[in-house]
């Protein structure tokens, strides 16, 4: 597809990475780099343009996450990501809620500090294999019971791509008990406005200056410009061809991959 | 209003209408009997995603009811019959005792997704198997979309949430069998050469039951035994047809005034 003019790629001082489908796929064995993208890192950190990750990355620890991107080529540094389960924390903590977790067993530690006694609420993560019908009957019967129910989910993504195929991620599940429950959750992370910031706080550039660059249409791109930045959507990862006719979303611009996007912004740098 | 067509088919509840849990209605044997010197067909439908024809036929003629196996609909039934219309073969997430109103149904390689009560087949690899399947365009079927219902133990989550989190993960709507949907009740006829307007369904369960029927075209009798709770017939518009006493009571109101 003919890109529209690179008017897009101008005045650019930093830029948002999605991790899962843009810097590689994730799989059995920890996941396999998507081509070209762990150069594209190196070349973004020697141009002086700063980076930030922005993910919805339930699965592991910001710290186990960074370890694990290191060793496949992608030197980046733990404080570089942003990732849900410590905005949900700071969520916690604030309102005084005592979370039960529905999460992937490596996610928990990040919820080490946090008070889980006596629940008076459900967090829901990208559990995988954690989506047994016994858990979220447990998850369905917390909520139900209580007065009043809270439900935050850790994003509401359809669906991402492993290495195996595409998987059900978070948001079915998060439709799964609003539904039971006849309640609203309220999401941390990914496209929520609030978790954008943050990752813009964290890269340290205002929002007009910024870049976006992901694989998931609504939670990335469409997220992205709702909050001011230009969004590029990559034909890498869990995008369908059906991406490019999105009733709602347009992005600023559609790249085959990550390499790509990283050598037309150089190029107008 | 239009006219008043004639009478040609009764369709009829069974668990709160015909009988009520292991016990039949009292009465309400002799009533079939009478209702079947009648010129109707009589159709027996149900809400079930775990009892086949079979074992619902057992039950009835243990409790004196002569019935014939193709008689009963149920949403089971409703599910296999859109799946022969549309030629499909099912990955079928229902309970094993299920299966036997499926025999004869292909199912390898499936293009078709049917859900229905089924905790055993609700885990992960499974909930990705029909995911994966739907949203490369296999039609999702659900038997119904109950929330939850209550075990011994406790609420346990019911087939809606599961639907619904894979209607959302594919961007599709499923087709919803069994009552009160329209499908339900429209099915049911099929085979009968009745249309709606011809048809009367008796049941105990005033959204469910009378409110479907109505909405599809046919009349409601609502009867006081069962689930009915005082002034259920007030939370239907329009209201039912017609509230009777039992089952044996409706029989009499259609031979006197129905036919």
């Amino acid at each position: 597809m003919a890109e529209r003019g690179r008017g897009w790629a101008r005045a650019v001082r930093g830029l948002l990475l999605d991790v899962s489908g843009v810097l590689y796929d994730s799989g059995a064995g920890g996941g396999v780099p998507i081509a070209g993208s762990a150069e594209a890192v190196r070349r973004i950190k020697a141009s002086g343009l700063k980076l930030q990750l922005c993910t919805n990355e339930t699965q592991a620890t910001r710290e186990d996450f960074a370890r694990k991107l290191w060793a496949m080529g992608f030197e980046v540094s733990a404080a570089q990501v942003t990732a849900p389960a410590p905005a949900a924390c700071r969520l916690l903590r604030e309102r005084g809620l005592r979370p039960h977790l529905l999460v992937h067993d490596d996610l928990v530690p990040e919820f080490a500090e946090i008070n889980k006694t006596n629940p008076n609420c459900v967090v829901l993560g990208d559990a995988a294999e954690n989506f047994t019908y016994a858990n979220l009957n447990e998850a369905f019967r917390l909520l139900i019971g209580m007065e009043k129910p809270v439900l935050i989910s850790l994003g509401k993504g359809r669906y991402y791509k492993e290495t195996d195929g595409l998987k059900l991620d978070v948001g079915a599940y998060m439709k799964a008990l609003e539904y039971a429950c006849d309640v609203q959750a309220e999401v941390v992370g990914k496209p929520a406005k609030s978790f954008f910031e943050s990752a813009l706080a964290e890269l340290g550039v205002p929002p007009e200056q910024a870049i976006m660059i992901g694989d998931d249409i609504v939670n990335d791109v469409g997220g992205a410009q709702q909050c001011g930045m230009r969004a590029l959507q990559v034909r890498t990862g869990k995008y369908r061809p059906s991406d490019e006719n999105h009733p709602e979303v347009k992005p600023d611009a559609y790249v085959n991959n990550l390499a790509e996007a990283v050598d037309i912004i150089l190029q107008e740098l | 209003m239009a006219a008043r067509r004639a009478l040609k088919a009764v369709l009829v509840d069974l668990n709160g209408t015909l009988h009520v849990e292991d016990s039949a209605v009292p009465g309400a044997q002799e009533a079939l009997k009478k209702l079947r010197s009648a010129p109707v067909t009589v159709r027996f439908v149900t809400n079930t995603t775990k009892e086949s024809k079979r074992d619902l036929l057992e039950r009835l003629t243990g409790l004196g009811f002569d019935i014939a196996e193709h008689e009963i609909f149920t949403s089971l039934t409703a599910a296999r019959n859109l799946l022969e219309q549309q030629q499909v073969r099912p990955l079928l997430l229902v309970d094993d005792k299920a299966l036997p109103d499926f025999t004869g149904i292909g199912t390898d390689n499936p293009n078709a997704v049917v859900v229905g009560l089924a905790p055993e087949h609700f885990h992960y690899e499974m909930m990705n198997r029909a995911f994966r399947l739907i949203l490369d365009g296999a039609p999702l079927i659900a038997i119904h979309k109950a929330r939850y219902f209550k075990k011994k133990d406790g609420l346990c989550l019911g087939p809606g949430p599961f639907v619904t989190g894979l209607e959302y993960a594919t961007d599709t709507k499923a087709t919803v069998v069994g009552k009160p949907e329209k499908t339900f009740f429209l099915e049911a006829l099929r085979g009968t050469d009745c249309a709606p307007e011809e048809a009367v369904m008796i049941g105990d369960d005033c959204r469910d039951d009378v409110g479907g029927a109505q909405q599809a075209g046919m009349r409601g009798i609502l009867v006081r035994t069962g689930k009915y709770r005082p002034a259920d017939e007030d939370k239907i518009n329009p209201a039912p047809y017609l509230t009777c006493e039992n089952f044996p009571e409706a029989v009499e109101h259609i031979l006197k005034q129905m036919l």
